[in-house]
């Protein structure tokens, strides 16, 4: 069963917890305060839904906290929120924001869709964190290869052929034998 | 791989010339013990580099209690116990003090001698002092050892006026220990002269075990015949290194990297350390200590001790 963590802060909606009663979840309720990384540390729960009054600075750190360490499907329900506020959450990865909102009855198709885009938005960051990895490795091993053409003169082929040698002697990667080959530059740089 | 040496420093004269300041260091995990070197200061004849100063030649501090080691405190919570002042001269003057600190560790198997003549005895050579650690039975073998020119690592190294690198010392029929040195579990030797003037002569030993070897890798650079280059002469480490081997058949000009600069100037350098990330898979070398070894002002080798 999904855990469902509720925040409220100057917010309440007896029609909000009916509608959450209806659906197949757990929920976990608690009043917004400074404690809230601990407690979702402690809850562990599958998602987060924000009911809150007004939106301000200490909220907006611990969604970027939350982003950064514990990333979650993060649903808001907002009173009010202007432009700022809006690309503000948005640039924070809020899954769903939904403003003045005083009916629940979408509140299941909230929480699929708030599962779906956060597990969509978690494959693209995946995605990039790996393309930037091969971006890097790739900038190594070019590195390495310029390495050794300065110094033992090799064509471009023969300095990959060396480095794809070297990593197979000892059994590890070409981006690893390249890191090898820069640092036993630099030592003698 | 744990290495034989744990601290290594470079002390170099200041603006005046007339104290010693840090230069650089490799101190790996010893943080607190490189917090309290940085700021120090050492005039002539003060603390561990400023005695080698005055001495003129090589020194080895077994111990550090009520001695002349001023940061005693510092290096008994890192277990630092001994220390090795080698300084670097070009004729009466001082370039730098290199200082290497080891630890007392039962699974530590090596030793670090300094030899003389005397002038008493000026055509042989004996220890004048050295770190054994728990090779007791070596150090008194040693210790009674007098050696004559070509006659050992030593007097090998005293004979070339380079330094010498022995691999396998005990299937060695050259080295006099070589019997003792096997049983001490003592494999590798490094010898390096240190000429004060014309006739005194020191020579440095380094003897090391593959359990605790003194570097990963051990270099010796020389300058070729025409003096335009350097090329390396030996290159040794515990396991074979094949990348290493690949740089060291590279040569290098005065002022070129690291080995050039060690060349232009004289002075040791350390390079790398920074990050100090060791990957024992890969066994990669993470930084160097590149001692010149000056024989009447001219270049004669350039030894690179890497970890």
């Amino acid at each position: 069963m999904m855990n469902l963590l509720l925040v409220e802060s100057n917010r309440h909606s007896d029609a909000l917890m009916l509608a959450l009663q209806q659906t197949a979840i757990h929920v976990h309720k608690t009043a917004y305060s400074l404690s809230l990384p601990t407690l979702i540390k402690e809850a562990e729960p599958d998602i987060i839904l924000f009911n809150l009054g007004v939106l301000n600075e200490s909220v907006l750190q611990d969604l970027a906290w939350l982003n950064q360490h514990f990333p979650l499907p993060v649903i808001m329900l907002i009173a009010d929120a202007d432009q700022d506020v809006i690309q503000q959450l948005m640039a924070l990865e809020v899954s769903l924001l939904q403003v003045n909102c005083l009916e629940y009855a979408e509140l299941q198709s909230w929480l699929q869709i708030a599962v779906a885009r956060f597990k969509q938005l978690q494959h693209l960051k995946n995605a990039l964190e790996e393309a930037k990895a091969q971006l890097e490795d790739r900038k190594q091993i070019d590195r390495a290869k310029a390495i050794l053409i300065k110094t033992q003169h090799y064509t471009e082929h023969e300095a990959y052929h060396t480095l794809r040698k070297l990593a197979m002697d000892r059994n590890s990667t070409l981006s690893e034998m390249a890191k090898n080959v820069i640092a036993m530059a630099e030592l003698l740089k | 791989m744990q290495t034989f040496i744990k601290v290594i420093e470079i002390w170099i004269p200041n603006r005046s010339r007339t104290q010693l300041e840090f230069g650089s260091g490799l101190y790996g995990a010893y943080t607190e013990f490189k917090t309290a070197s940085e700021q120090q200061c050492f005039a002539y004849d003060d603390g561990l580099p400023g005695k080698a100063w005055a001495a003129g030649h090589p020194l080895v501090l077994t111990q550090f209690e009520q001695s002349y080691f001023k940061r005693t405190e510092a290096a008994r919570k890192a277990g630092l116990t001994c220390g090795i002042a080698l300084p670097i001269f070009s004729g009466d003057f001082l370039l730098a003090v290199v200082v290497l600190l080891c630890g007392d560790d039962a699974e530590q198997a090596g030793a670090i001698e300094v030899w003389c003549n005397s002038d008493e005895d000026a055509s042989n050579l004996q220890v004048m002092d050295g770190y054994y650690g728990n090779l007791k039975q070596f150090e008194s073998i040693s210790r009674q050892l007098s050696l004559p020119k070509g006659s050992g690592i030593a007097g090998k190294a005293w004979e070339s006026g380079t330094p010498w690198l022995l691999e396998d010392i005990g299937k060695m029929t050259g080295f006099i220990r070589s019997k003792d040195a096997e049983q001490a579990g003592i494999t590798t030797g490094l010898s390096i002269p240190l000429l004060n003037h014309h006739t005194q002569i020191y020579i440095m030993t380094f003897l090391s075990a593959k359990a605790t070897p003194i570097a990963k890798r051990i270099q010796i650079w020389v300058p070729d015949e025409q003096g335009e280059q350097l090329i390396c002469q030996q290159g040794y480490s515990k396991t074979s290194n094949n990348l290493a081997e690949m740089f060291e058949n590279t040569t290098v000009r005065k002022g070129e990297g690291a080995l050039g600069r060690v060349w232009l100037t004289g002075m040791p350098v350390i390079t790398g350390g920074a990050s100090a990330v060791y990957n024992p898979e890969l066994d990669n070398l993470s930084s160097m200590l590149a001692i010149p070894v000056i024989q009447q002002a001219r270049l004669s080798a350039i030894v690179t001790f890497l970890f």
